[in-house]
């Protein structure tokens, strides 16, 4: 019984091990490295797809030309500024870390730092009326205590 | 209502005017910009497509003509329904009209030879058409899709790039900017 359910086990590993090889390999006619350069370049004719995961003609003949470049023996930066020179940098997947494309990437950390003073000065506020409230909590405990007792005194007397 | 509801009111408009803006769907490659903007023009010899040989030779040079005169450059497929087939004989007709002052080039871009060339016969295009089955020179150029039209100056600089079907207004407006 337990070497069946281990055997399952391996199965199953080596199905998911497999599945996920097949999906990320590069077409036999092209190397990775191919795909690595097309990743960093913006399909011209989707909308948030790369040069490497689209199969539009135009990202395909994009891809040829990586590869031709490549055996040129041209670089990445190469060829990268290869496509700038033809598209702009409109054609770089992940904007450049400078002027506007800077303000892509630190939208998420002002954001976020947005955000945890906003959070950081609730909790505060909060807290001080809590702190408040605990206080006006302990005066009118002792009033009440006070009358109470009062009361009480009163109460023996009748 | 206090200062607070206001605020929180504007906050809420505010971020339905910035997602009302987000979702309005433009055509945004009509306004990309073109690297070439200004540049020389890239230079190619491509083959034409078989019933411009006779009269244009095997293949057509373009760096024969960059420098001479005005070019208008023309990407187009037959795949490309309905825009290419509206703009077809916009173009034919221009052609026919300026084809003493401006060379029309019409580049087929990734297509089939059979179907490029029913479709030069069934819109009549007489100016040049090449065969770029892997469409080289639509990179070259920094094309986002087809169809798109280029006008380049008599010095052979890319001066105007129109994204989209062209209407005979516009073409007009591109040829009249690169006479000399």
């Amino acid at each position: 019984m337990k070497r069946t359910v281990w055997a399952w086990v391996l199965v199953l590993a080596l199905g998911i091990a497999g599945a996920q090889t097949v999906g990320n390999e590069p077409p036999p006619d092209l190397s990775p490295e191919v795909f690595e350069i097309a990743k960093k370049l913006r399909c011209p004719v989707c909308r948030g797809e790369s040069a490497a995961e689209s199969n539009a003609g135009v990202t395909e003949e994009m891809r040829r030309q990586i590869a031709e470049m490549l055996a040129e023996g041209k670089t990445e930066d190469e060829i990268i500024q290869y496509f700038v020179d033809r598209y702009t940098e409109w054609i770089l997947y992940e904007p450049p870390k400078r002027g506007l494309g800077l303000v892509v990437w630190l939208a998420p950390v002002i954001g976020l730092g947005l955000f945890g003073f906003g959070l950081y000065s609730y909790m505060k506020v909060a807290a001080r009326r809590e702190a408040a409230a605990d206080a006006v909590g302990e005066e009118d405990l002792a009033r009440l205590e006070a009358e109470l007792a009062q009361d009480d005194g009163s109460g023996g007397q009748a | 209502m206090n200062v607070r509801s206001l605020l929180g009111l504007a906050l809420v408009v505010a971020l339905g005017v910035l997602f009302w803006w987000g979702m309005q769907t433009k055509d945004e490659r009509s306004e990309l910009p073109s690297a070439l903007a200004g540049r020389p023009a890239p230079s190619f010899t491509m083959e034409l497509l078989p019933r411009y040989r006779d009269t244009w030779g095997e293949e057509l040079d373009l760096g024969a003509y960059l420098g001479k005169r005005p070019i208008i450059l023309n990407f187009w497929a037959s795949w490309c329904y309905p825009a290419c087939y509206e703009e077809a004989p916009i173009l034919e007709a221009a052609w026919r009209r300026w084809q003493d002052q401006v060379l029309f080039v019409g580049v087929n871009t990734q297509d089939e030879v059979a179907k490029a060339e029913e479709f030069v016969a069934r819109f009549g295009l007489t100016f040049p058409n090449v065969y770029d089955p892997r469409g080289k020179i639509g990179i070259d150029y920094g094309m986002y899709g087809v169809p798109e039209t280029f006008a380049i100056s008599a010095e052979g600089r890319v001066i105007k790039r129109h994204a989209g079907s062209v209407d005979a207004a516009t073409l007009e407006a591109m040829i009249r900017e690169v006479l000399p």
